[in-house]
């Protein structure tokens, strides 16, 4: 039988599973369990924990960890991972492998701490400077979330890529039970800086960007093929698809369980990786459909755009209109979503698109 | 008869610094000191930004480009999993000493085991000589085109003093490469910190005034001299926090 | 699906009660969740959590409509009364909230003097057990020996089995106080 444990705990732990050899970061709520759990933790099974006097040193430290061929890791919120960016960015460049948890709290600046989606653009387009894309893994609860940490650090490395793995303040803080993965022992990259040169990468002032972009471009194509993840529900038959992650997304799955007992012929689509964006998931949507609606914790309203961006690739000669509902912070209720569906019925809300 | 000094083997190709720069100087004696205490299978260097990002170029060794001002962050990622290896971070006065205080200062505190080396040459050179916390006192620069002015500026500040004084730090030293004298004895510095990093005593740094030819707009003699004349009075050359075992020697 | 919010000071154990709560029902194969609240919404001195449980998925585990509100102190009441389902069930604290309440009449009130009854089995810091035993007798889903095995395997795990004995006590307080 799994016990309660909080959602912190558990992602922590599932880390130190996965075989974190080390992490480096910086208090924030609502993600500090994570680094409180490690700083004792780690080291007791003789790997390294590092309170860094910034989230940008923090970052830093995770890339020299990851450019030494370990698994490491950082977690923080918010103003915290705005800070990351820099590091973001050059791990990226240097398409080294790590991942960076982020416990997305409300806001601008140094914002709120409530619960929230609200950084979705930037993890999704990258977040720092240039043309890199991280691969985003955004758990719907503590299990899934426990679940994606050793695949998280498999697709880093797979592809040489960041992976964010964008968590909410609730999942952090909540508990539920969970069954935690068994431990593993992952070798160290081949590409390590070993102190022996035996990976001979160049120099910064070598390399050819032209070159390096048409890679880059190969390699975004190749996620975007294979490792798009997503759970959906209904969606062959659905007049309306509702499309969201995270907690929002298992709330929403339990109002269209609802709005299909009332006879309404609704579906889902949840997307586990927010990028790639699971553009197949819409491909068995209901060509009829007559929209999609998000349901996000945002004021403005993000991941409507990559739902109309997606709704334009695959229903080409249809222009199928996407719907916001957004509750700017908190996991939304069911009535939430089932009220803004009626809204829309009833043509007292316009379209995003 | 000076004796003849072999090139060593790390430095494979010729780098682009400016004619009569210091940079050159401290890479070959860091190179040579590598391979003295045999650390040439053993050694990553995080490098900084500035014309010191140019060792890249030129070493056949483990390095990796930090964001600016962040060498010594990275070097504590690297060195945190990888202890036995020798970690050296190579780093410009504008990179260490400006924007990356925070991090240089923070891997001091905590007396992190690693080798760092400043290059100071009092300007940010590659991107065309402006201020830094190092220029001087009524110092032209492309940012103070009327000479620094400390009252509104700021001193220059000598960080392996700071250091020393502050934090438990293992070794702190400066020196220059003004004379065939002045470069043996920054070798012997830089021996030393690889030393203090290689049994485990903790932080080390050795700072190097290095002329910058090009952004001084002086020639390379007259460069040396404006070290010996105006420099080293301000940037005292010497120890400042020896190593335990060497305290009575 | 059950819902219980649990409300009171930082201090009076209010997310423990709502923990051993969670706890029994997965310890009877139930699923649940426990949402706190946390970060600044605590620095008034205020916390709350909110559990659900059931046999079926609990898709939303914030807090929506209780079934029943255990209110520790008067803001608390003030808070959240009115968020309570209808025909729903109030607990409060009788040490602390006394006096004449405006109660909605489709509301069940249990008053629970819970410091005085933990001061008078000894166990002084027993009264949010003693509450955490008033709501699962309330729900009428657990039985008391359900309730005190779930309690006392939780706190084992935690490596705090040495109060097993007086926790036990204040539950089974707290059980036949309502
Ligand atoms: C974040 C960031 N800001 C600014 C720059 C531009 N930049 C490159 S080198 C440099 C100054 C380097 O000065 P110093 O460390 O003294 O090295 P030097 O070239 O003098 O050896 C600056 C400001 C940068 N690369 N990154
Ligand atoms: S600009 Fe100055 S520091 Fe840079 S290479 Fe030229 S002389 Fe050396
Ligand atoms: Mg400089």
């Amino acid at each position: 039988m799994a016990d309660m444990i909080k959602g912190n705990v558990a992602i922590a732990e599932a880390a130190v599973r996965a075989g974190v050899q080390f992490y480096a970061g910086y208090p924030i709520t609502p993600s500090t369990e994570i680094m409180e759990y490690l700083s004792g933790r780690l080291p007791e099974l003789g790997r390294s924990f590092v309170q860094a006097e910034s989230e940008v040193s923090g970052i830093n430290m995770v890339m020299g960890a990851a450019a030494c061929g370990f698994r490491a890791l950082t977690a923080s919120s918010g103003p915290g991972i705005s800070l990351k960016q820099e590091g973001i960015s050059c791990i990226s460049d240097e398409e080294l492998a790590c991942v960076v948890i982020n416990v997305v709290r409300y806001g601008n600046g140094l914002g709120t701490l409530y619960s929230s989606q609200c950084d979705y653009f930037r993890e999704t387009r990258g977040g720092g400077n240039g043309d890199y894309r991280c691969i985003v893994l955004t758990p719907e609860s503590i299990q899934e979330a426990v679940d994606l940490m050793a695949p998280a650090f498999e697709l880093a490395e797979k592809y040489r890529i960041v992976t964010v793995f964008m968590t909410e303040g609730a999942l952090g803080q909540m508990m539920e039970p969970c069954v935690l993965p068994d431990f593993i022992e992952p070798e160290r990259h081949s590409w390590a800086l070993n102190g022996k040169y035996t990976y001979k990468k160049i120099g910064i002032f070598d390399r050819n960007s032209m070159t390096e972009a048409v890679a880059l471009n190969e390699k975004h194509a190749l996620i975007k093929e294979n490792e798009q993840r997503w759970e959906s529900g209904h969606v062959e038959d659905a007049d309306y698809v509702f499309v969201a992650y995270g907690l929002p997304g298992r709330s929403v799955k339990g109002a269209v369980k609802e709005l299909r007992k009332e006879g309404h012929k609704v579906g889902f689509i949840r997307p586990i990786t927010t990028w790639p964006f699971p553009e197949n998931g819409f491909k068995e949507v209901n060509q009829n459909v007559k929209g999609f609606i998000t349901v996000e914790a945002s004021a403005t309203g993000q991941l409507v755009d990559d739902v109309a961006l997606t709704a334009k690739r695959v229903f080409r000669e249809r222009n199928v209109p996407a719907w916001s509902l957004c509750c700017v912070y908190g996991v939304p209720s069911l009535k939430f979503t089932k009220d803004g569906f009626a809204r829309i019925m009833n043509n007292e809300l316009k379209e995003a698109y | 008869m000076a004796k003849e000094r072999k090139v060593p083997a790390l430095i494979d190709n010729p780098m682009s610094f400016c004619a009569g720069c210091g940079h050159g100087i401290v890479i070959r004696l860091v190179a040579e000191c590598i391979e003295e205490l045999n650390q040439q299978d053993n050694i990553i260097f995080p490098i900084g930004v500035g014309c010191s990002s140019l060792l890249g170029g030129g070493m056949v060794a483990d390095r990796l480009h930090c964001p600016h001002g962040r060498a010594a962050s990275v070097a504590t990622g690297m060195k945190r999993v990888t202890p036995d290896t020798t970690i050296i971070t190579y780093q410009g006065d504008g990179d260490a000493y400006n924007i990356g205080i925070s991090e240089s200062l923070n891997a001091a505190y905590r007396n992190e085991n690693i080798t760092v080396i400043t290059i100071n040459n009092t300007n940010f050179g590659m991107t065309g000589g402006q201020m830094s916390w190092t220029s001087l006192p009524d110092q032209k620069t492309t940012t103070s085109p009327k000479g620094r002015d400390s009252g509104a500026t700021g001193l220059p500040f000598r960080f392996p003093e700071m250091v020393a004084g502050q934090f438990d730090v293992a070794y702190a030293a400066r020196g220059t490469v003004t004379s065939p004298k002045n470069v043996n004895k920054l070798k012997k510095y830089i021996k030393n910190g690889l030393e203090a990093q290689i049994n485990g005593e903790g932080y080390s740094i050795i700072e190097v005034l290095s002329p910058c030819p090009t952004n001084w707009g002086l020639n390379p003699v007259k460069a040396m001299e404006q070290i010996e004349e105006q420099l080293i009075p301000y940037y005292p050359l010497g120890v400042f926090k020896n190593r335990k075992e060497k305290q009575d020697a | 699906m059950r819902e219980i919010l649990y409300a009171g000071f930082g201090g009076q154990g209010v997310l423990t009660s709502g923990l051993v709560m969670s706890q029994v029902a997965v310890f009877k194969g139930q699923k649940a969740t426990w949402m706190p609240s946390y970060g600044s919404a605590m620095r008034g001195g205020t916390a709350n959590c909110t559990v659900k449980y059931g046999n079926d998925t609990i898709y939303n585990p914030g807090q929506e409509e209780p079934d029943l509100l255990l209110a520790m102190n008067g803001p608390s009441y003030q808070a959240f009364a009115g968020m309570v389902k209808l025909g729903g069930i109030i607990v409060i604290n009788s040490d602390i909230i006394s006096g004449e309440l405006d109660v909605r009449e489709d509301i069940t009130l249990h008053r629970v003097a819970c410091s005085t009854l933990a001061n008078e089995i000894d166990q002084p810091r027993g009264a949010n057990i003693i509450m955490a035993a008033a709501v699962i007798k309330l729900l009428n889903d657990f039985s008391l020996e359900d309730g005190i095995h779930g309690m006392n395997d939780m706190f084992e795990k935690k490596g705090k089995q040495k109060f097993e004995a007086g926790n036990t006590k204040s539950f089974e307080c707290g059980y036949n106080a309502v």
